[in-house]
């Protein structure tokens, strides 16, 4: 079965928004109204990141379990996931980025991936969302023997959170390291198929010039979560390159530049056929979570809201027809 | 019960802040956003009536592009008069004539389709009826009487939307003006915020008038006019001393409407229309009508829909 939530990271923009309870409760609540069912957190540190990790959700609201009732207080049935990215530090335990293709970070990814798993089952999530390695600018050749030490890392995590039931999914970005040199492929094959799964975010796809539809046929049974959104453009002049890509392309928006990457689903000129991803996962049983995503959205709610209007009158409809 | 939003709106664009009427693509939005978070309807205001006939060629075509989002229809109509002693003023009798007419060319325009009611703010704006006299209130319920009939003529009621700056707005003016109005011809539109600021308690209001009532606006306020702001010449909407920003959306914090309260009245009264929701100004200090609307909507589906529940359980 497929259940519908929603990435509540458009909401904080940067590292001073998105601080008080009531812009919390305001999120959950046009998430909960807008039609979908679950919420994906995203990790942070600091004081300014109240939902970011367990220590701060602990300081918020009294637990985690804590905030799992604030959760439901909204109207939402749980949190889904949480996305976490390895080259994000920890003030909390004073813990360094952690590059999964650097052997000796293994021991920090697989600690923090489980202190997030263990807070997820908590929160009744069922998927940790990760960024497997850094970007493309970073690292910029990833050989055989770099995907073999990424693989490995996320063999052991994965190994480590099943017993909590947390599905791990490694999600490929647009600026991911893997995108030269057929590299998801590549980590796809290196790592093990039972216990890491992969997150298909269908707008870093396209803009990477992938398509999601064809992913989810290749691979059917190591898709564990996914990330829907649209793409309005394809990076294909290689911008994905250049040094910090993170602010000049992803929120500069590139030579071009372009306004924004990523559009509501169904929107003109999106190039994501949500229809058709949705149709792929019903005809492969896909049971796990959807989460919609509309990050770097100018207007969060009216981007929920939108989303939520194409969730119920098309592609619900879709996932019904077929049962 | 079922909810309709009435169809305040701003939201951005590369060119600024605009409304839902600019594209049909803005309209396209607002009218999915309204829809998603569970709206069944709208209502609107009748001087968009040249827009609609620019941009869809029909009020009964703009209603079909309205149901093609997902929401039934268009509920009801606000007429929202520009007011002028002059001209136009229902306490001046040397004018009525024009307003009778400006209401059978307004049923005209709007026949293509049905609807519930048309809402009216019944008088002039305070100071523009100062001082406000029984006398004064009697010629102005006289003339929206005749009104009435038209209105019914065309199938659509006509209801008074008391504005807290508007000449008919004390409870003393409010019960002169129901006692000399005719309940077949004029009825009540209770908005939870005006009356609240006018120091007119909703609930007993409504508990009161609820034989006269053909809808509502659910809408939030944090204030009371405690220095008589209604009075405030040149504007109390905008330019008032005690707030720049007099709504709030339901379920806001720090609201003064007891909406639990009034929802219960409604039930034990056994109203059986729409109920709309309202927040104009939403967007004033850094406000936001889209989030505004969804959290309005959100309380009325997971607090308001309980208390119905209970309430008719009785």
């Amino acid at each position: 079965m497929i259940e519908w939530s929603y990435a509540i990271n458009q909401w904080k923009p940067s590292f001073d928004d998105f601080t008080r309870r009531r812009d919390h409760e305001r999120a959950l609540r046009v998430i909960s109204i807008s039609g979908f069912t679950g919420v994906e957190l995203t990790t942070g540190t600091g004081r300014w990141e109240p939902l970011g990790n367990p220590e701060q959700l602990a300081a918020n609201f009294g637990s985690v379990r804590g905030f799992a009732d604030f959760v439901r207080d909204a109207a939402l049935d749980r949190v889904s996931s949480w996305f976490y990215d390895p080259l994000l530090g920890f003030r909390e335990d004073l813990s360094a980025p952690a590059d999964p293709a650097d052997p000796d970070a293994h021991a920090s990814v697989r600690a923090h991936a489980t202190w997030f798993a263990s807070a997820l089952a908590d929160l009744g999530g069922q998927v940790l969302v990760v960024r497997p390695t850094a970007s493309a600018w970073q690292r910029p050749q990833l050989d055989d023997g770099a995907i073999g030490t990424i693989a490995k890392c996320w063999n052991d995590v994965g190994r480590a959170i099943a017993p909590l039931g947390v599905r791990l999914a490694l999600h490929f970005d647009f600026l991911s390291a893997l995108r030269p040199d057929d590299g998801l492929e590549r980590l796809i094959a290196a790592t093990d198929t039972e216990t890491v799964g992969f997150s298909v975010d269908t707008g870093e796809f396209v803009a990477a010039g992938l398509d999601p539809v064809a992913f989810i046929d290749r691979h059917p049974h190591r898709v564990a979560h996914v990330q829907l959104k649209n793409a309005a453009a394809v990076d294909d002049r290689d911008e994905y390159t250049r040094r910090n890509a993170e602010h000049h392309v992803r929120k500069g928006g590139g030579a071009r530049p372009v306004p924004r990457w990523f559009l509501e689903l169904g929107v003109a000129p999106g190039l994501v056929d949500a229809e058709a991803v949705v149709r792929a996962l019903v005809a492969h049983e896909y049971d796990g979570w959807v989460t919609v995503e509309s990050d770097l959205s100018p207007h969060p709610p009216t981007s929920a809201m939108l989303n939520g209007w194409y969730l119920q009158h098309v592609l619900q409809s879709i996932v019904e027809e077929a049962r | 019960m079922k909810w309709s939003y009435m169809d305040h709106w701003r939201s951005a664009s590369p060119n600024g802040p605009i409304d839902q009427w600019q594209t049909l693509d803005s309209m396209d939005r607002f009218l999915k956003q309204v829809a998603a978070v569970g709206y069944d309807a709208i209502d609107t205001f009748d001087h968009r009536y040249f827009q609609i006939m620019d941009q869809y060629g029909s009020v009964s075509n703009y209603q079909e592009f309205v149901q093609e989002r997902g929401l039934e229809r268009i509920v009801n109509t606000f007429h929202a008069a520009v007011y002028d002693p002059r001209t136009y003023a229902p306490h001046v009798p040397e004018t009525h004539a024009n307003i009778l007419e400006d209401f059978r060319v307004t049923m005209d325009r709007w026949s293509g389709i049905s609807l519930d009611n048309i809402i009216v703010m019944p008088a002039t704006l305070y100071y523009d009826m100062e001082p406000v006299t029984d006398d004064k209130i009697k010629t102005t319920a006289e003339l929206w009487n005749k009104v009435g009939a038209i209105t019914l003529d065309a199938g659509v009621k006509l209801t008074c939307h008391h504005e807290f700056f508007c000449g008919i707005q004390s409870k003393h003016e409010l019960d002169v003006f129901y006692a000399n109005t005719d309940p077949a011809l004029v009825n009540l539109f209770v908005d939870t915020a005006q009356h609240c600021i006018a120091t007119v308690d909703p609930v007993d209001f409504y508990e009161q008038y609820a034989d006269r009532v053909t809808g509502f606006h659910f809408k939030d306020t944090r204030h009371q006019d405690l220095v008589g702001d209604y009075r405030r010449r040149p504007d109390a909407e905008l330019m008032a001393t005690t707030t720049p920003k007099w709504f709030h959306e339901m379920g806001d914090e720090g609201g003064l409407v007891d909406f639990e309260a009034f929802m219960r009245a409604v039930v034990r009264n056994g109203y059986e229309g729409w109920l709309s929701v309202e927040h104009d100004k939403a967007n004033k200090l850094g406000g936001d009508h889209a989030e505004s609307t969804a959290i309005a909507r959100w309380y009325a589906k997971n607090v308001l829909d309980r208390i119905v529940a209970e309430e008719g359980s009785k």
